[in-house]
């Protein structure tokens, strides 16, 4: 019977407790912390589903990745091709300067290899400094015959890229 | 890309725990091992903000940036705190008892955090370099620093964005000299060790001040929002800015609550750090002020000397770079229609207003966390809290109402605004509200729960 009794006061208290949440304000209160809590929860339950899954994704994808691409990343969509940049790397001293000159020249450029290759040059190239009386000259494009017939090149690549020297 | 870099970097984070938790003893010190292992993340987030400072004053003093300089400048900020904390006869701390129990739900949703930093991590770790800033002018200052050991005036003049402050290129530098290379692919992980830093930060401060379950559910959520999962391991200031400025805001509200000296010093720190990562920095960095300045009105004798105090200290550090671009006729630090043009283009602002809310609450980049937010306010409101809510109100307001500012003044950027992040920061800006809400918002409900501001279990330091 005591059992009896006490189970109805639990159950008496719980109900009481139900029912204190709509009283105004600390009850009204209480159920928005309960509720903000259940929608947050949901919320992230589900994109945090969404988010293992894609970054998964993304791990995987930057697994199969050469080291080319990954090395390049955003750079790939300026460049058109790898070749010339890790020539120029290899071609020009590290003390030395070089200068960019891009033009419309180059198969396969996209509408961000004009306007950028010179920022991404400047980035991938560096601790090499860009200068605009250099000698060494990494031509996107540009146009060959007025650099003269002094500029010596090192590179030709097919897609219209050229590295060389001017003579000094 | 090697195990040398990343056991680089390791060390790196390490050594900036190390900082950390030298300045932590000068300022606050700690009772027991226990305590320190909860505070671990609070004080890796304080040895990054305070080497980041402490490097950024390094450049613009001309001193040569080398490893040397690094290791030099980090152990002075540790030997500083331990000198401090020696002076003010800290305690040696005890082994002291354990953690207290979190709790099923609470230790799951921890749990889940943890496999999402993992999946963060293993993304982060082969990670290519793709974000536009980043490759612009973010990593290629980073690499001016590591390579000509300082702030070389070509790179730092001719680069995109050149008054934008340098501590990230410098703590990007800084990873540079610890892996041994420019590894421009390993140094995704060092972002993700500052977003891991900053939820152990957030943990770690608010584990004995609400419930672990309120705490790792929004955790989780700011967490897991589509653009934080996106763009969060990206090798530029922006979710750095976050986190400092996300810290300073947290360390505020819990001094006008709890009014501890350290927390305000340490605040004093993080909104530096704040000043010299963005140039919203500053603007961030002002709207805690602000809203610390109103929510504490009531005691404003014993508050207001103190937060102009902070003010002023944060204001010293920021001073040297200023003074640097402008001695280096370095331009582009305000918007193009100046700070009063805006009465010009009226017709400006109410564009900028929507597109500043469309991006905030935009449930594609943020999930519902801002909706929570303002509910978590009106529910401590009602529950009788007050400097909470206010403070929580004023900063989330005056922000949203600076970022209006910011885009209103932007004048390059077109009526009707677009939301293409390619031309529009707002996004970018949006998102210090957002990893704000992480550390806020279990406070918030917390307090509308209780029906009170103080948090249940305040401090003792």
């Amino acid at each position: 019977m005591i059992e009896h009794d006490r189970g109805e006061a639990v159950r008496g208290d719980a109900q009481a407790d139900s029912w204190s949440f709509l009283d105004w304000p600390h009850g009204i209160a209480r159920l928005g912390v309960v509720l903000c809590t259940a929608i947050a929860l949901c919320f992230g339950l589900i994109y945090f589903v969404k988010a293992v899954d894609r970054l998964w994704d993304t791990a995987r994808t930057n697994a199969a990745q050469n080291f080319d691409d990954r090395e390049f990343a955003g750079g790939n969509a300026v460049v058109v091709a790898n070749r010339p940049l890790y020539e120029a790397r290899a071609l020009i001293p590290e003390d030395e300067t070089y200068r960019v000159i891009a033009g419309p020249g180059v198969d396969g450029a996209t509408e961000l290899t004009a306007p950028f290759i010179d920022q991404y040059a400047r980035y991938f190239l560096m601790p090499r400094r860009p200068s605009p009386d250099a000698r060494w000259i990494i031509c996107y494009g540009c146009d060959r015959s007025a650099l003269g017939d002094g500029f010596e090149v090192f590179l030709e690549d097919e897609t219209g890229i050229f590295i060389g020297r001017l003579a000094g | 890309m090697t195990v040398r870099s990343l056991l680089g970097l390791f060390v790196l984070n390490l050594f900036a725990l190390g900082v950390g938790a030298g300045l932590l003893w000068g300022l606050r010190g700690w009772r027991s091992w226990w305590e320190l292992a909860r505070l671990a993340g609070f004080a890796y987030m304080l040895g990054i903000a305070g080497l980041g400072v402490a490097l950024t004053l390094v450049l613009v003093a001309g001193i040569p940036f080398s490893l040397a300089t690094i290791l030099l400048t980090g152990f002075v900020l540790a030997g500083a705190g331990v000198i401090v904390g020696r002076r003010l006869g800290r305690p040696r701390p005890a082994l002291g008892v354990g953690p207290r129990r979190v709790g099923l739900a609470g230790a799951a949703l921890a749990a889940l955090v943890v496999v999402h930093l993992e999946a963060l991590f293993r993304a982060a770790r082969l990670s290519g370099l793709y974000a536009f800033d980043a490759w612009s002018f973010w990593v290629p200052k980073a690499k001016a620093i590591y390579f000509f050991g300082g702030l070389d005036e070509q790179f730092f003049s001719e680069l995109p964005n050149a008054t934008y402050p340098p501590l990230v290129p410098a703590l990007e530098a800084s990873a540079f000299h610890f892996m041994g290379s420019g590894d421009v692919v390993t140094l995704h992980v060092q972002f993700w060790f500052l977003l891991a830093g900053f939820v152990a930060a957030v943990a770690g401060l608010l584990a004995t001040r609400v419930p672990p379950m309120l705490l790792w559910t929004f955790a989780l959520l700011a967490l897991v929002s589509p653009r934080v999962v996106g763009r969060t391991l990206e090798p530029q200031a922006d979710f750095t800015l976050d986190y400092l400025f996300a810290l300073a805001a947290l360390l505020v509200v819990l001094w006008l609550l709890e009014h501890r000296p350290w927390q305000l010093a340490s605040a004093t720190v993080f909104l530096s750090a704040v000043m010299l990562t963005k140039r919203e920095g500053q603007l961030l960095a002002a709207c805690v002020v602000a809203a610390a300045l109103v929510a504490s009105w009531r005691d404003w004798r014993n508050a207001w000397p103190r937060l102009g105090l902070v003010s002023a200290g944060a204001l010293a550090l920021a001073v040297p770079w200023r003074i640097w671009y402008v001695s280096h006729d370095l331009t582009g630090e305000f918007p193009e229609s100046g700070v009063t043009g805006l009465l010009d283009t009226l017709e400006r602002a109410r564009p900028s207003l929507q597109s500043v809310l469309s991006s905030a609450f935009s449930v594609d980049l943020w999930t519902v966390v801002l909706p929570l937010v303002i509910a978590a306010i009106v529910l401590a409101f009602i529950a009788g809290a007050r400097v909470l809510p206010v403070y929580a109100t004023l900063v989330y307001a005056l922000a949203l109402a600076g970022f209006t500012w910011a885009i209103w003044s932007f004048t390059e950027l077109g009526v009707p605004v677009e939301q293409d992040e390619a031309i529009n920061p707002v996004v970018r800006l949006t998102a210090s509200l957002v990893v704000l809400s992480a550390a806020l918002v279990p406070l918030l409900l917390d307090a509308a729960w209780r029906g009170t501001d103080p948090p249940r279990r305040p401090e003792a330091g």
